[in-house]
């Protein structure tokens, strides 16, 4: 893949509005845009392919019962290129090779922590690798790393 | 032959007879019950039966006579115990072994019996030497202990499985309620960072914006204790650290270095959000005072158990502590006060035009 540059587009997929919301302005903060949120596996099968983010944000337990699991399956088919980065109170339940994860962030995140994993995020994807090593809030999955080398 | 003779007298016992013989005499006034049966007679009788089997067994001598010893058997005898005797007496054996018997009062005795055959010069069985001791009491004492025992056991058993319900119940419990406070904590920081982007005035946003990194602090705390393995300690050394590396990488500040000289440093859980909350005052005031204006430098942060006691120290080369209470806001230092006498502590504050070094010290333990 090409390599890509500020502002990158973003897109938030969690059920709880106002997480959503505040996760929508940090990243708006950092630089990006945010091109689509959606709060079930539902509403982003319905999302336009089009809208191509270059991050996913992706909570694991979704509204209507649907899995983050399966929200990280669809991307990947359809979005191969982005960078799948889960938002859990779970992050125990993920398997660090989990097809399409790059990493994931742990709740209740601060706004120090989603700061430092954006900029991290953001440096390894526009300018890699990152000049910081991982920031202490951020798990960063062997996918991650392997996209730098292309 | 006077052997013989002994033997033979001994071995012809008639119960009127035998006076004067001494072997006889001793059979006859020994405290230890004692019969003598006769296998060749039919249905093997006893044809001898002293004074203290009389007394044990409450018959006369005149019943207990002729009879097969079968006779102090009753509806809770041992089977088992029955088919020991007959196999030792029909394989002309000697042996051992604890039987319930009957009194003629119907009263019950353990009798722990032991036979054993006599055999004449020619080898033959001539009778069957018997001797009786009530057991009962140690019988009774053994089925006592044993009782207690299997109560006990079973009581154990209730009371462990009792025990496993309860501490799923309280894991379970703790579990759905780490998992409010977070969804909780989470959502609190959203509502002050979406609040804080509507103010206008930056005085009153940078006092949300404190608030905001407090509530942040917290929920840093609580990540790390429900992620541990251990949630009655907290590893406030490499809490220290996320803190500093997260409150710098946000900041972007590159020009900020850290030099972190941090071992685990566990304290207990119950402290960790009022540590945590001073740390977070000490590390951010550091970042957003001392190094102001684009001043670089380095923030240097130590932890580490020294004779029992948590030592933390935070330090800059920043821009120093011209006077003491301008540096942090009001609530900041009355905070980082207040908290610290809470977890047992001290912290003391060593400014000079050089940079500011803050020392935390509380007990480790307790």
């Amino acid at each position: 893949m090409g390599r890509r540059h500020t502002p990158l587009r973003f897109l938030v997929v969690e059920d709880e509005a106002l997480l959503a919301m505040d996760l929508g302005m940090m990243i708006e903060d950092a630089g990006h845009h945010v091109v689509a949120e959606a709060g079930c596996l539902r509403e982003v099968q319905g999302l336009d392919v089009g809208i191509a983010p270059d991050v996913a944000f992706v909570d694991l337990h979704l509204a209507e019962g649907s899995s983050g699991l399966d929200v990280c399956a669809h991307i990947k088919q359809n979005w191969g290129d982005a960078i799948i980065v889960f938002v859990t109170a779970n992050p125990r339940k993920l398997r660090v090779d989990h097809p399409g994860a790059h990493g994931v962030i742990a709740k209740p995140f601060s706004r120090n922590g989603i700061m430092s994993a954006l900029r991290y995020i953001t440096e390894g994807i526009c300018d890699p690798p990152p000049s910081a090593s991982t920031p202490p809030d951020f798990t960063a999955f062997p996918a991650l790393a392997a996209t730098w080398k292309d | 032959m006077k052997q013989r003779d002994d033997w033979h007298l001994t071995g012809d016992i008639e119960h009127e007879s035998g006076r004067g013989d001494p072997f006889a005499a001793a059979i006859r006034a020994t405290r230890m019950p004692m019969v003598i049966t006769d296998p060749r007679l039919p249905d093997n009788p006893i044809v001898f039966a002293n004074e203290a089997f009389q007394n044990l067994t409450g018959y006369g001598r005149e019943e207990i006579i002729g009879r097969n010893c079968r006779f102090l058997q009753g509806p809770e005898t041992d089977e088992g115990a029955v088919a020991t005797l007959r196999e030792a007496i029909a394989g002309e054996n000697a042996v051992q072994i604890d039987i319930l018997n009957y009194r003629k009062d119907g009263s019950k005795f353990w009798n722990a019996l032991y036979l054993s055959p006599t055999r004449g010069v020619d080898g033959d069985v001539q009778f069957f030497f018997a001797s009786q001791l009530d057991v009962t009491d140690r019988i009774e004492a053994q089925r006592q202990i044993t009782e207690q025992k299997e109560i006990v056991e079973v009581e154990v058993q209730k009371r462990t499985l009792a025990l496993k319900e309860a501490l799923q119940a309280k894991t379970l419990l703790l579990h759905e309620v780490d998992h409010r406070v977070k969804n909780n904590l989470t959502m609190i920081g959203s509502l002050l960072r979406l609040q804080s982007r509507q103010i206008g005035d930056p005085a009153i946003s940078s006092k949300l914006d404190a608030m905001l990194e407090r509530v942040d602090a917290l929920a840093t705390v609580h990540r790390r204790l429900y992620q541990s393995d251990d949630i009655t300690r907290f590893d406030v050394g490499a809490f220290t650290a996320n803190l500093v590396a997260d409150v710098i990488g946000a900041s972007g500040r590159t020009d900020i270095k850290v030099d972190a000289d941090v071992e685990e440093l566990e304290i207990p859980s119950s402290k960790a959000s009022a540590l945590g909350l001073i740390i977070n005052e000490l590390v951010t005031n550091a970042v957003k005072h001392a190094f102001a204006n684009g001043r670089s430098g380095t923030l240097h942060v130590f932890a580490r158990a020294i004779d029992g006691r948590a030592i933390l120290r935070i330090s800059d080369d920043g821009l120093g502590m011209p006077k003491a209470d301008t540096l942090v806001d009001g609530l900041g230092r009355t905070l980082v006060a207040r908290l610290s006498r809470q977890v047992g502590g001290t912290t003391s504050w060593h400014g000079a035009t050089s940079g500011t070094t803050v020392t935390i010290d509380l007990p480790a333990g307790g």
